[in-house]
């Protein structure tokens, strides 16, 4: 499991670990299926376990981003490391979120 | 640091991305490459090698892709060939990575990333094959 979600205050969190790679990422289509459920609140993606990221994961955070716009809620991304941080520059990913660190 | 050639085959299946994964690992290791690098040649090549699994052969049928890496003094090659569809990636166009997530499409950052995170990328269709060209130069410390 990639996503673990949990209910909380104001929306929803996802711890996101692992190596989110192409088959992890097919997998993992289902598991944001209660966060496309819920876009219309605050989710928050904790990525401080996450360890890497192939394009077919950057799809899922998109994917949860455009439901979230469409719905009138927010995605808060939390503590990507230097390396996903890279990435996301590279993909225009970073100006796409609000990302912060604890 | 002396000439050296490792090879990977795998079918068209994206489950066995995991292999290739261990194989540029173990290539990365054994040439010294620092763990910054190799999560970028790992996202690279896989980028790559994922497009062919995806988009070489007809849905349903099976095929191979090749993956071989080599090390000189100063760059790190890796060339991936297939046998199915006439392809060139280098001629898709450049994902907009200015655009707002609700104009954002949801496909094409693979080849956007590949492109950004290698020196060069060079097509070539010979003999049958689709042999696609990744360098990046190594900075020695």
């Amino acid at each position: 499991m990639i996503f673990d979600i949990k209910e909380q205050d104001g929306g929803m969190l996802a711890t996101v670990s692992g190596r989110l790679d192409t088959p992890a990422a097919v997998k993992a289509q289902q598991e944001i299926e209660p966060l496309l459920q819920n876009a219309n609140k605050v989710i928050t993606l904790d990525c401080k376990d996450l360890e890497y990221i192939s394009s077919s994961g950057l799809r899922l955070f998109l994917t949860i981003r455009k439901e979230a716009s469409s719905k009138e809620g927010k995605v808060i991304i939390k503590n990507i490391n230097d390396e996903i941080k890279k990435v996301f520059m590279m993909t225009g990913f970073f100006n796409l979120f609000e990302i912060i660190t604890d | 640091m002396k000439q050296t050639d490792s090879c990977l085959t795998l079918p068209n299946d994206i489950e066995t991305i995991p292999q290739l994964s261990e194989f540029i690992d173990i290539f990365c290791e054994e040439h010294g490459i620092d763990m910054s690098l190799t999560m970028s040649l790992n996202l690279a090549i896989e980028e790559a090698v994922v497009n062919v699994m995806t988009y070489a052969y007809p849905a349903g049928t099976t095929g191979e892709v090749k993956i071989q890496a080599s090390a000189d003094e100063d760059t790190l090659t890796f060339v991936l060939s297939d046998s199915g569809t006439p392809f060139d990636p280098t001629t898709k166009a450049d994902a907009d990575t200015t655009l707002s997530a609700e104009e954002r499409p949801i496909g094409g950052l693979g080849i956007h990333l590949v492109r950004h995170l290698m020196d060069s990328v060079d097509y070539q269709y010979t003999d049958g094959q689709n042999v696609l060209t990744l360098k990046k130069k190594i900075i020695h410390q």
